[in-house]
């Protein structure tokens, strides 16, 4: 089957698609800590051109590093870099962003059908183990464009 | 269709609710304009808001972030509030894809309850509805320290 390679090497992959070479993820220095068994775990360190008025980063970084960890979960249950896009997505904020913090968001892909996949995760300040927020979502399967890893992506 | 547009240097009131949240709404680029009295928010897409870059999308967690900031504003407007409130709960929906362009929003208050307000926010791209946010601010509520409600 051409979707199905090891973990490792979409580990190595997912790294290099949420690195350097995407114009977002670049700006925001978003790093992979880990994916492995449909559960991903990506952190982005404190920017203050992230930042909001009260010297933390903006809660929209934090919904968009949830946003990016439930695609990379998903790529890790998918096993491949399919094109997904996001259906729907609820985020419960439970407590303030600390000011001068990073985050980290914690995202596993609950299961998965032919077309859509089932996410659930958390998003912390670095080094805290209390949440800041819950996610749940679905994204779509398939959509539209080439695969991730496809020759497009690597000349984009 | 007549479009009034309002920049954020012209008016010291919109300054300073920007500033609030500065500098993430200049990441966001988050214009303010008025269609026949109405509020509308305008995004256009810059490289640093692509989600797909071989297809040129919004990156969900932009548009996400985009409509709570919408949300926040209009909800502030409305109050006369000279801060932007945060939202407890956000649900979002993903209609159609956003394609590079410029996506302009439409809020609506839901309802004003006496503990919790719900702003809906449409988002449209060259008229096309492409997703729609709906937003819980906790306005009125008790302050709870460090908690976010």
């Amino acid at each position: 089957m051409p979707h199905m390679k090891s973990e490792l090497d979409h580990a190595v992959m997912a790294k290099a698609f949420f690195g350097s070479q995407h114009p977002l993820f670049n700006t925001f220095g978003i790093d992979v800590v880990a994916v492995a068994d449909a559960k991903a775990e990506m952190t982005m360190p404190f920017s203050e051109t992230l930042a909001d008025g009260r010297g933390a980063l903006h809660r929209g970084t934090l919904v968009t590093l949830l946003d990016t960890t439930c695609g990379l979960a998903i790529f890790s249950a998918l096993r491949s870099l399919r094109p997904i896009a996001t259906i729907d997505l609820r985020v419960d904020y439970l407590r303030v962003i600390p000011s001068g913090s990073g985050l980290r968001a914690v995202v596993e892909c609950i299961d998965w059908t032919d077309s859509v996949a089932f996410i659930s995760g958390r998003g912390y300040a670095l080094d805290d183990e209390t949440p800041l927020a819950t996610v749940t979502g679905s994204f779509a399967i398939d959509t539209l464009g080439p695969a991730f890893d496809s020759k497009e992506m690597s000349t984009s | 269709m007549t479009e009034i547009a309002r920049t954020i240097p012209e008016c010291p009131d919109v300054i300073a609710f920007h500033r609030a949240a500065e500098p993430f709404h200049l990441f966001l680029g988050l214009r303010e304009g008025g269609v026949e009295g109405e509020a509308r928010y305008y995004m256009d897409f810059c490289d640093k808001h692509v989600g797909n870059p071989l297809i040129r999308t919004f990156h969900g967690g932009v548009l996400a972030s985009f409509g709570e900031v919408v949300a926040a504003t209009y909800l502030a407007r409305s109050l006369d509030r000279g801060d932007l409130p945060d939202c407890s709960t956000m649900t979002f929906d993903y209609l159609r894809p956003a394609f590079a362009g410029t996506i302009c929003a439409v809020p609506h208050i839901v309802r004003a309850g006496r503990r919790i307000t719900t702003v809906s926010v449409q988002m449209r791209l060259e008229e096309k509805l492409v997703c729609i946010g709906r937003f819980l601010f906790p306005v009125g509520g008790k302050p709870l320290g460090d908690k976010a409600l």
